[in-house]
């Protein structure tokens, strides 16, 4: 079987580069279901930091699959090399399946735009984060640490999801990054730079920059620079930081990389189905692109196939574009551009943009998402995906000012977009916002249409 | 052990907590009732899920794509659920309100097989083999053959000389119960009495069973007069007319001789608001005399609403307040659970 296996990774491994897929090197390895229940919970790495959260999603993944109620075929972890688990114990076919898959997430790792600022020896990054967790643990003690960490957790949202994208300009963002300081891993600094030297008398009271000199939803980052922590409790919050950064692009793409994965192991692996085989693909493949639940998997690969279909028949262009919807749906000019159209949606777009550009009436028509009549209320009904889509469905918060009402308060502001806050929680985050910053913390939102000022600690 | 070993375990010692901490809540809480039944109890502990700044309301999507189903899109925010053996969900409750250990009063007479590894046989599996009395009879065997050399005592056991460990089933006397619940249903008890009854009876029953796993369950209902009724026509039962709490303990009596009390230990509960009829008291009183020296326990549970004005429970007190194995308590509202609980298994 091992064999077996590695022979079949190989075949389809060729394939896939001959049909243009590219990719680093792809490592597999076969895990029985407890290990692909942990490797789950841990986000698809062997090692995290310690923490009770992953022990429950480890148990409910566990009791997941003893009681049948689903299984985890795979994972792939955006690393160099990839590194990907299968399901010990799941017939070749599904391996062959899965291998199939894995390429095309393995290529889709590499080449989606959204991917390229992200670190790719993520598995040592994280392995570090338990080892400053566990020595953590070690000097102030398990308890205080998890109580930090179960704190720095309810913020783990709060990140600016373009903060690895953005390149400032020099001196754009003064306060960000003084200088003299060794350029490293953000937890390690206050190990490797000196503490800055107290300010001179002269200096101390008002600064005339503004804290932060502009709004920013960066809050982990400008808590983690700013508030009055010891160096661990800093480095916890670098940690959960650049840990949230990492999974950033994964949610904002699951559709797309989904879809893109499903078409290929479907196209990878049809020519090669034996008879005997059909029939068991099938079923795996029925019971993957099921519609019950909102299936990523369904969505994306359905919208690929219609764009790949669109750019063969030369549905596109300004031609296409202004012809009524009843004769767009028939329209054809064969220009033979699907694949190559196709290669071009994995680049460069995310969910939100790849939904926006090419969820269009035509597929929501031909898919029976809606009837004929229904058509009218598809741009609301679309609206309303793209801002489930948008932030990973977290509503965006932004910090707007660290010394508010000149008291060193922080005050946060919801850009609200018509849905309100969950009270109860959002109140619970700023209670752990005023415990970590020791100052009274507010929000600005909207509850019961009414613009309102939550607070912490006043 | 692995790391995330390590992190189930502390997960499930917070919930352990939790579930202490929440007990209270959870005598009240109906939906378990149902599972308790079971093997395995689950519970969802919401609180346990860590805060974040989200949406108050699940953000739809109008496209047929599927509702709110098992792949959701967005923070996956799954409830923490705590998933316990009901053994040990009811010692983190029975340790959370003070409930007392009951003790077998007497040892039962049905026996129990149980199987244990006491004989020695010729056959068996290799991971049962007796090395020890193997090699006595190795020893035996090179004695009589005068193999045996004290001066390089070595011994090579052969197929006859292997002995193993053998099962033998042994009777063990296994302690068994009763118990008996009455209810007064002469029309003064409301929908919420009842109500408080009920979670009384399930978490007295749970905790009987606990401790006698062999528990029998008996039923009856009286106003004036008692008849026996089965489970679901106990909790669902609702009458009129007077009350005479001797009819119920008469009957009692007469159910309770189909368990002898040097095989069971007998358990009776009784629920009323208390409003006797005049003169059945003494007769009441009577009948208790006679059975409280046969019971493990009778429990006495005064549940009236605000404007009861039941006096059996100071007649109680006052005549048989001394006995040992009477339980009698007053139950008002759902905040008197917990104390009456603890009361009426003896605390």
């Amino acid at each position: 079987m091992r064999k077996e296996l590695r022979r079949w990774a190989e075949i389809l491994r060729e394939r896939a580069l001959a049909e243009g897929l590219s990719f680093p090197p792809v490592l597999f390895e076969e895990v029985g279901p407890e290990e692909m229940a942990m490797l789950a919970a841990y986000g698809g790495f062997p090692r995290r930091y310690s923490h009770w959260r992953f022990g429950s999603e480890y148990l409910r993944y566990r009791e997941t699959y003893r009681y049948g109620l689903g299984r985890i075929y795979e994972l792939v972890a955006n690393t160099y090399p990839v590194h990907a688990y299968l399901l010990k114990g799941n017939t070749l076919l599904a391996q062959k399946l899965v291998m199939a898959h894995v390429y095309a997430h393995a290529d889709f790792f590499h080449h989606n735009l959204a991917f390229k600022p992200i670190p790719k020896d993520m598995e040592a990054e994280m392995a570090h984060h338990a080892a400053f967790v566990e020595k953590a643990m070690e000097r102030h003690g398990a308890r205080s640490v998890e109580e930090f960490l179960d704190l720095a957790l309810s913020l783990e949202n709060l990140i600016d999801p373009h903060a690895l994208y953005i390149q400032r300009q020099a001196g754009e963002d003064k306060e960000e990054r003084p200088p003299d300081r060794l350029q490293v891993r953000p937890y390690l600094d206050p190990y490797v730079n000196p503490p800055p030297a107290p300010p001179k008398e002269a200096e101390e009271g008002a600064s005339p920059i503004p804290l932060p000199p502009r709004p920013t939803r960066d809050i982990l980052g400008f808590l983690a620079r700013h508030a009055p922590l010891a160096p661990w409790q800093k480095g916890i919050l670098e940690i959960i930081r650049e840990e949230s950064l990492y999974y950033v692009p994964q949610v904002a793409t699951k559709i797309l990389n989904e879809g893109w994965a499903t078409y290929w192991h479907t196209r990878l692996l049809l020519p090669l189905l034996s008879p005997e085989e059909a029939l068991e693909f099938a079923e795996l493949q029925a019971g993957l692109l099921a519609p019950h639940g909102f299936n990523p998997y369904r969505l994306g690969y359905l919208l690929l196939k219609e764009v790949e279909e669109r750019w063969d028949k030369g549905r596109f262009g300004p031609e296409y574009e202004a012809l009524p919807l009843g004769e767009r749906l028939t329209y054809e000019r064969p220009t033979g551009l699907g694949l190559k159209q196709l290669f071009q949606v994995r680049t460069v777009h995310t969910d939100l943009s790849f939904l926006d550009s090419f969820l269009t009436p035509e597929f929501a028509l031909r898919q029976r998402l809606l009837n004929p009549e229904e058509l009218p209320r598809f741009p609301e009904a679309k609206k309303a995906l793209l801002f489930r889509l948008t932030n990973g469905s977290y509503p965006i918060v932004e910090l707007v000012d660290a010394n508010y009402g000149n008291r060193g308060e922080i005050l946060l502001e919801h850009a609200y977009e018509g849905v309100e806050l969950d009270l109860k929680k959002t109140q619970a985050v700023l209670e752990n916002l005023y415990r970590l910053w020791g100052r009274p913390v507010h929000l600005k939102t909207v509850v019961g249409g009414k613009e309102t000022l939550l607070s912490a600690g006043s | 052990m692995r790391p995330i070993e390590r992190d189930l375990l502390r997960f499930k010692e917070i919930v352990r907590g939790e579930v202490k901490k929440r007990a209270r809540e959870f005598l009240t809480r109906e939906e378990l009732f149902g599972q308790v039944e079971g093997r395995l109890v689950s519970i969802p502990l919401p609180q346990l899920e860590l805060p974040k700044i989200v949406y108050g309301e699940p953000l739809g999507e109008d496209l047929g794509l599927g509702g709110p189903g098992t792949e959701s899109l967005g923070p996956s925010g799954h409830v923490p659920v705590a998933e316990l053996e009901l053994e040990e969900f009811l010692d983190l409750m029975g340790e959370a309100l003070r409930l007392p250990r009951l003790r077998p009063k007497g040892e039962g007479e049905v026996t129990e097989e149980a199987f244990r590894y006491t004989t020695i046989a010729r056959k068996g599996p290799r991971g049962l083999r007796h090395v020890r009395r193997t090699l006595k009879e190795s020893l035996k065997r090179a004695l009589i053959t005068g193999e045996y050399r004290p001066e390089a005592p070595l011994l090579v056991p052969e197929r006859e000389d292997l002995r193993y460990k053998a099962p033998r089933s042994k009777p063990r006397p296994h302690a068994q119960a009763v118990v008996l619940f009455a209810l007064d249903v002469s029309g003064s008890m409301r929908e919420e009495e009842l109500r408080l009854v009920k979670t009384l009876s399930f978490w007295i029953t749970l905790w009987i069973k606990r401790h006698f796993p062999r528990l029998e369950r008996r039923y009856l209902l009286h106003d004036a007069e008692a008849w026996e009724v089965t489970e679901e026509e106990f909790f669902r039962a609702r009458e009129g007319g007077g009350t005479r709490l001797s009819s119920a303990l008469l009957l009692a009596e007469e159910i309770l001789k189909r368990y002898p009390e040097a095989f069971y230990n007998r358990y009776l509960y009784h629920f009323s608001d208390g409003e006797n009829w005049q003169g059945d008291t003494p007769q009441a009183l009577e009948a208790l005399r006679r059975l409280l020296p046969t019971l493990a326990l009778y429990g006495y549970a005064q549940v009236q609403g605000p404007y009861g004005q039941g006096r059996f429970l100071e007649d109680l007190k006052e005549a048989l307040g001394k006995e040992e194995g009477l339980a009698a308590t007053e139950v008002h509202g759902k905040e008197d659970l917990p104390l009456a609980l603890r009361r009426l298994l003896g605390g």
